[in-house]
């Protein structure tokens, strides 16, 4: 009997092990006007716990050596470190105004946009150290970089800009109109796409200059973009029109387009094929399935912004309970 | 768990509020929308429940009747236009981005803004004790701006109109001149770099001391029993501070939710029983005219009290 039972048990081991994304992972879902971080379980798809922000945070990236998860809390001016694993707060520093946030390829730089403040600052990854802030006319709100990390492109929302800045000799490159109210920024083969929230398109730019190159049109609020991990799939999402549309990387055509109600926001991107949308004014989560556009729903804290999915994490149900 | 307030406000923002930004091209306005959006559905839920609970009371235990209550009326526009309408939009506005603004810089210079969950880290996730110890702060920084607007001249001026009203009910509390709204907003600007923490995180909270506030204004015979006016304003404590004998800088009572700092700076009353209310040193427009006759009239006495230093009467 006993012998049956530890083969049993070690079956179920196995199949633990073989099945890692199914095993658990962690959802990070940041309530930017909840003050907290909710941790969604990705195998029960429900929300296990709030970690606690300071003020008002609302974008994340991930450290280049995948320790530690960035929050940035804008109006608590505060950046705080959390564990991509267990979502334990690993330290809170100040840092003025940490709206939007991402680091170079490289790993050496982490910029970081101060919306309210008007500047883009730029610090060293490894220490933390502000190499250099930048002023800007107006509401840095999204940013992207050159896959050479020579380049970083802000948009500047309530100007009508685009603004290129040189992380080489730390100097300004250009600052040129791309549309009404510009707001996610992508590199893509060899071009920066902008989308533009005051109207319904994308725009295509020219890293080189920031001439518009054309617009492709996706829908009304065009707000940001996103890669699928494996390259293929390009998707936009629409915030006044409330879809989310995919478009073909190399073709720029609107292939699919869905529909997510609620002020679709950022997206991640789970390893089961399953998109996850933050729904800014539903106070939910979207799981949309891209295959039959139907979505699974997750309430979570008011006006949900950023997010990260970390599907190789364990289960947070069986964190908490520990 | 959703809240249907919150929820509420989503579908205005959505539905209302960003395809009429879309159109006249301002989407760069579309958080500070959703902010007013959010005000506007927990103050019009804080107006409906104060009338329900209120205009009952007034009803049982009137302290005065009127024959006529057609003064009562422009005390509902203030109401409205304060909870609900473009008042919240403006501080939101004026103030979020001001606030930003100013703790960032004070971050740049090394110094951390202060809150209270830095000096008692054990507060941080306690939102909700967090945010009470908040609230007696600025109850308590409230009870010096009324208690300083009874002392200026140029500021009693403003203040007055509040005080004009002689037909006084649970609208009254949001009667006041928008100079002296403004004068609030920035008093309470510097107070809320400190705390931050947004009132909207806690509608539950917020609409109790608002309706106490406007409780406090009732026409209704109500007391809280000897203990319970010392713990928290009732209508017959705050309408010792707005009757006829107390105008100017011999009033007492300036607590707007709690009577500690009343009883704390030597200012407590309790022995003023249900007076008249009323300032018969103020021209007759600031009490019985219109919303705008009103406003003129509050910045009339407002530009002569720079004018003359003799009649101090009803200061
Ligand atoms: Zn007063
Ligand atoms: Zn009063």
């Amino acid at each position: 009997m006993r012998r049956l039972t530890i083969l049993l048990f070690l079956s179920f081991m196995t199949l633990a092990g073989l099945t890692p994304a199914w095993a658990g992972g962690i959802a990070f879902i940041v309530n930017s006007g909840g003050a907290s971080i909710s941790v969604i379980d990705m195998g029960t798809l429900k929300e296990v716990r709030r970690i606690p922000a300071l003020r008002e945070p609302h974008h994340v990236a991930l450290s280049p050596d995948g320790r530690s998860l960035l929050v940035g809390d804008t109006t608590g001016n505060q950046m705080m470190f959390l564990d991509p694993n267990t979502g334990e707060v690993q330290k809170r520093i100040p840092i003025t105004d940490p709206y939007q946030l991402g680091f170079s390829p490289d790993g050496k730089y982490l910029t970081v946009n101060g919306l309210a403040r008007n500047q883009v600052d730029i610090y060293d990854a490894a220490t933390m150290k502000l190499i250099k802030r930048f002023p800007v006319v107006a509401t840095p709100s999204h940013l992207a970089y050159s896959p050479d990390s020579s380049t970083v492109f802000v948009s500047l929302q309530d100007s009508n800009k685009l603004e290129a800045f040189d992380l080489r000799t730390m100097t300004e490159k250009w600052a040129m109109p791309v549309g009404k109210t510009p707001a996610g920024v992508l590199w893509l083969n060899g071009k920066v796409l902008v989308a533009d929230m005051g109207t319904d398109y994308i725009a295509v730019v020219d890293p080189a200059d920031g001439k518009v190159l054309e617009h492709v049109v996706t829908g009304k609020g065009a707000h940001q973009l996103f890669m699928s991990p494996d390259s293929k799939v390009l998707w936009v999402n629409n915030r006044v029109g409330g879809t989310t549309v995919t478009l073909d990387p190399t073709t720029l055509k609107v292939t699919r387009r869905y529909a997510i109600p609620g002020g679709p926001d950022d997206l991640d991107f789970a390893p089961n094929g399953k998109i996850w949308i933050t729904r800014r004014w539903a106070e939910k989560v979207a799981v949309l399935d891209p295959a039959t556009g139907s979505y699974d729903t997750i309430d979570v804290g008011r006006s949900p912004h950023g997010l990260f999915l970390n599907p190789r994490a364990p289960s947070p149900t069986v964190v908490s309970s520990r | 768990m959703v809240d249907p307030l919150d929820i509420t406000a989503g579908w205005l923002e959505e539905h209302l509020l960003i395809p009429a930004l879309y159109q006249v091209g301002l989407m760069n306005w579309e958080d500070v929308s959703y902010g007013w959006a959010l005000f506007a559905v927990y103050g019009a839920v804080q107006v409906v429940v104060t009338f329900a609970v209120c205009l009952p009371l007034e009803r049982w235990r009137p302290v005065e009747r009127w024959p006529d209550s057609g003064a009562v009326w422009v005390d509902v526009i203030y109401t409205v236009l304060s909870r609900v309408g473009i008042l919240p939009l403006v501080t939101y506005v004026m103030f979020y981005r001001a606030q930003v603004f100013v703790t960032g810089w004070m971050a740049d210079q090394g110094l951390v803004p202060p809150t209270l969950e830095g000096v008692f880290p054990f507060l941080l996730g306690q939102q909700v004790i967090t945010f009470v110890l908040y609230a007696i702060i600025l109850d308590c920084a409230e009870y010096w701006r009324h208690r300083l607007s009874h002392q200026f001249r140029w500021w009693w001026a403003l203040h007055s109109l509040h005080h004009a009203q002689r037909q006084m009910t649970f609208w009254s509390d949001d009667r006041n001149h928008l100079l002296d709204d403004l004068i609030s907003f920035v008093w309470f600007g510097f107070i809320a770099l400190l705390i931050g923490v947004s009132p909207l995180q806690f509608p539950l909270l917020v609409l109790v001391l608002r309706f106490l506030e406007s409780l406090s204004h009732a026409n209704v015979r109500l007391s809280f029993g000897w203990l319970g006016d010392r713990l928290l304003i009732s209508p017959r404590f705050h309408r010792a501070h707005h009757g006829i004998r107390a105008a100017g800088d011999r009033s007492c009572n300036y607590g707007a939710v709690l009577p500690w700092w009343d009883m704390l700076f030597g200012t407590a009353d309790f022995a003023r029983d249900y007076v008249q209310t009323g300032d018969p040193s103020g021209e007759e427009a600031l009490a019985t005219g219109t919303y705008w006759q009103q406003q003129m009239a509050g910045l009339r006495r407002f530009i002569r009290s720079f004018g003359r230093r003799t009649a101090r009467q009803g200061m």
